[in-house]
């Protein structure tokens, strides 16, 4: 800081130009290839459009799993690794409830409705109570030992259900296979949105009277407004309930708090409760939107997830909106633009860089110590 | 009586490991038993007379040998029938269950009894005795036709990576999650220097130096940026490489880089402001080929011992069990310096309090990096090595579940012990390349002869038949592991004393204190 009041500091220039520099002569192994991409953009300016679409609708569903790290963070300093795992989890349950209840073969918009609303209750109650579990199991009795401790559980925890959703994908009567999309365990989700509007006679695509080559389709609304309300709603309630307060307080100083009497056990599982119910939440979008159930998928998930919470200043629940969009945008633009397999290491650069330069976030604190 | 009871559990165990493996198993898994016992109880006695130690330890040597030798007449007798196979043979039975029965009993004694020698000899001779063994077993196993070396081979290499990884988390208390990375970066380093695929045959001798010291660069490259970062967020990031590398490695199949400058940023500045340019792109690489994607690079060099000019074979597997032994015992010896030496030193303060440490003149940064470096080149060892003995090298082998199964290595051990590591590494992946595809043999064969066709319905039976593969809980075991660990005994099996007096500090009086003098010399 105290150079950049001497005027032009060539040091950071040059360093800056070279960083620059290694980009463009390595990028392109990773598809960042700035004349391709130019001219790819330059030939279907619409397109880009379209990867925005993609990317918020995405960007929506990443951020509500980027909450449930937030929250947990933000309360007990922990990053809870199995996160992502607890949101796959609630992509099984949806497509179990749905196919168990008979919702996938019925064309009858009403018992589609209410299918997918009982999904949805469903599979939310399920994942909350099961990251209530996960805390309960593997965090508790870790509260007070070393940092490392609890994360190494929470790996441990990670692994246990992607083998448990592993488990459940081969399990025939509970996942109804419709072919697979991948890998032998990469299960269809099947396009129920799509049967349901269907059946409805709209049209899906709600630009398809514009006549522009774009696809606006109702799923990606409906996701984006579901994420929204979700979102308000958890800022409504950690800004205005007693229980909210009490997370926030909990947050700030442990033991103040528990000796101003409140419950601290009793906030920590809540806050468990409500990240793995917005995971559940965004297990059944997901599902619905991407339509694909992978006993993996919890993975990439998290590390995009994790990567948003820590870009919008972990701890801190606007900033994991804000980042949840962000690096949904990112992710879209890579797939599209650059190479899909890169995605993922794409995203984690991004991490590392944020880690590094900016460790507090977008919209973080100076906690000064903290990373 | 507590003796009694281990050895009753011992001898449960053993013998039902016998169950899975049948034949001859018996002899080697009473003699393996025998040592753990007799270590275990020799341990846990007050240091006196050996050949009082030994008789006191005898009714229990007998009782666990007499079980596992029951258990395994019993498998003979019964279980055989019960998986469809036909029972050994007379003489294969009678010898060994003989040899079973007597190897449990000597080894117990015999090892209980040398906790009665004055500490240096028991050390000594104790050495002397695990020696003879590990030299004799691959001998033994091709004798009985167990064929367990070429998987103990694996358990070896994941040794030496619990080894370099506890430099990391063990000395410097800094938790890598991306280790399997340099794993990686060793193994194809030698794939890519000795395989016909790029047309450099270099010797295996030279190629394992170089892939050390690959992966040590990788190391200090991968942990200058990040080493700034506190615990968990450190945890993520490497977490991050070790997800990148192997992308990489997966992806680098048509690689082209062009001069960005030559190629289109002066021509586009030149045409921006109207002008017209044929300036020459240079191109450094085109369309090339590195890593050959999920292929993966196959054949790979082996190594050639130089005078007697013998080429190591994959038929068998003794002469890589010797070379890795000897890595091994090379690596151990390094690290044992290291820890004792002031790098050494230096690493436990910055484990211990950072800032303290950095108050007494401990430059932290170039600590962290000395600890992430060592610890990559051990990981370069095992990478030439695994990529020699493999003869074939794929990226999805080094993805995430394998730095957890190495971090699973070393918490099951005891952090910050090379002895627990040693074990950990043993008894992780025997469980994981032994004892769960003998466990799903057993089970699938169980199943086809006596359980399935009592099973009426059909449903149900697809069910068991599809569910009861061991090998498809293989993450849930590993994930287990750590949380149990965790939870029960987060020091580990074999606990180093001065991480256990940390991680209870309830007991850290002067009883806890004082072993830790004489342990950390020791351990």
């Amino acid at each position: 800081m105290e150079t950049a009041k001497k005027g032009f500091n060539w040091r950071r220039f040059a360093i800056a130009s070279l960083v620059l520099y290694i980009v463009f002569l390595i990028g392109p192994i990773v598809g960042l290839d700035i004349p391709v991409v130019a001219a790819a953009i330059k030939a279907n300016p619409l397109q880009l459009v379209q990867f925005l679409i993609i990317g918020i609708s995405n960007g929506a569903i990443i951020a509500i799993i980027a909450l449930g790290y937030t929250m947990v963070y933000g309360i007990i300093e922990l990053i809870n690794f199995a996160h992502g795992d607890v949101y796959m989890i609630g992509v099984f349950t949806s497509l179990t409830v749905l196919s168990v209840t008979g919702t996938l073969e019925s064309k009858d918009p009403v018992k589609i409705v209410l299918g997918l609303i009982f999904a949805l209750v469903v599979a939310i109650v399920f994942c909350a109570v099961l990251n209530a579990t996960i805390e309960r199991l593997a965090y508790r009795r870790l509260r007070n030992a070393p940092r490392l401790a609890p994360l190494i559980s929470a790996i441990g925890m990670s692994f246990i259900i992607e083998n448990i959703g592993l488990m459940w994908a081969a399990q025939a009567w509970l996942v109804p296979s419709f072919g697979t999309t991948g890998g032998a365990s990469q299960k269809v989700f099947p396009d129920m949105l799509g049967v349901l509007f269907t059946s409805l006679g709209w049209n899906i695509n709600l630009l398809a009277s514009s006549g522009l080559a774009l696809r606006l389709t109702i799923k990606d609304v409906l996701v984006i407004v579901l994420a929204v309300v979700l979102m308000i709603g958890l800022y409504l309630f950690v800004q205005r309930t007693r229980l909210g307060k009490a997370m926030r307080a909990t947050a700030q100083n442990r033991d103040a708090a528990k000796m101003l009497g409140i419950d601290i056990d009793w906030v920590i599982t809540a806050t468990f409760l409500i990240g793995g119910g917005l995971a559940g939440a965004a297990g059944l979008m997901a599902g619905l939107y991407n339509n694909t159930a992978w006993w993996f998928m919890g993975f990439r998930a998290g590390l995009q997830s994790f990567t948003a919470a820590v870009l919008g200043g972990i701890g801190n629940i606007t900033g994991g909106m804000l980042g949840g969009f962000l690096i949904g945008l990112l992710a879209s633009f890579s797939d599209g633009y650059l190479n899909a397999r890169w995605t993922n290491a794409l995203v984690f650069a991004t991490l590392v860089l944020i880690l590094l330069f900016r460790p507090t976030g977008l919209l973080g604190e100076q906690t000064g110590q903290k990373a | 009586m507590k003796i009694m009871r281990s050895g009753i559990t011992f001898g449960i165990i053993a013998g039902l490991l016998t169950f899975l493996f049948g034949g001859w198993s018996v002899a080697v898994i009473g003699s393996l038993m025998g040592v753990g016992l007799g270590m275990g109880l020799g341990s846990g006695l007050e240091r006196k007379d050996p050949f009082k130690i030994a008789k006191d330890v005898a009714p229990t040597a007998v009782v666990a040998g007499a079980i596992l030798t029951l258990l395994s007449l019993y498998q003979n007798g019964f279980v055989q029938d019960a998986i469809g196979k036909q029972p050994a043979q007379l003489n294969v039975m009678i010898f060994g269950n003989l040899i079973g029965f007597l190897g449990a009993v000597l080894f117990t004694t015999l090892l209980a009894g040398m906790h009665g020698l004055p500490e240096k000899q028991e050390q000594k001779w104790k050495m002397i005795l695990l020696a003879v063994l590990v030299v004799a077993f691959p001998f033994i196993d091709k004798l009985t036709a167990l064929r367990w070396t070429a998987q103990i081979i694996f358990a070896l290499i994941f040794v030496i990576l619990g080894l370099g990884l506890n430099i990391v988390v063990g000395y410097a208390g800094l938790l890598d999650l991306g280790y399997a990375a340099f794993f990686a970066i060793g193994a194809y380093t030698t794939g890519i220097l000795s395989s016909p695929q790029h047309g450099l045959f270099m010797n295996f001798w030279l190629v394992i130096w170089i892939a050390a010291a690959m992966a040590a660069v990788w190391g200090f490259m991968l942990g200058a940026p990040t080493l700034p970062l506190r615990g968990d967020y450190l945890a993520i990031v490497t977490l991050g490489f070790g997800e990148i590398v192997p992308v990489l490695f997966k992806n680098l199949i048509d690689v082209t880089i062009k001069e960005p400058l030559t190629c289109w940023i002066l021509p586009g500045i030149i045409r921006l402001f109207g002008g017209e340019t044929t300036m020459a792109c240079i191109t450094l690489l085109s369309h090339e080929d590195l890593t050959a994607g999920e292929k993966g690079i196959s054949p790979i060099g082996r190594p050639i011992i130089p005078i007697i000019n013998y080429e190591f074979e994959s038929s068998n597997p003794i002469p890589w069990y010797f070379l890795i032994i000897a890595i091994i015992l090379v690596s151990v010896f390094i690290i044992r310096r290291l820890r004792d030496s002031r790098l050494g030193r230096a690493w436990m303060a910055i484990r211990e309090d950072e800032l303290a440490a950095a108050q007494m003149g401990i430059d932290p940064v170039k600590t962290k990096l000395a600890a992430f470096a060592m610890g990559a080149t051990f990981s370069g060892f095992a990478g030439a090595f695994y990529a020699a003995y493999i003869a074939g090298i794929f990226p999805s082998v080094f993805d995430f579940s394998a730095s957890i199964i190495i971090l699973c290595v070393v918490i099951l051990g005891g952090i910050g012990n090379i002895n627990g590591v040693i074990v950990g590494g043993l008894v992780i992946m025997t469980a994981d390349r032994l004892f769960l595809p003998a466990l799903k043999d057993f089970l699938a064969s169980l199943l086809t002869h006596t359980v399935l066709p009592s099973i009426s319905d059909p449903v149900v039976q697809l069910a068991v038949k599809d569910n009861a593969n061991p090998i498809l809980y293989r993450f849930l075991l590993f994930g287990l592991t750590l949380v149990i660990m965790m939870a029960v005994r987060p020091e580990g099996l074999l606990p180093n004393a001065q991480v256990r007096a940390e991680l209870h500090p309830e007991d850290n009086s002067v009883e806890a204190a004082t072993p830790m003098a004489k342990n950390s010399s020791k351990g």
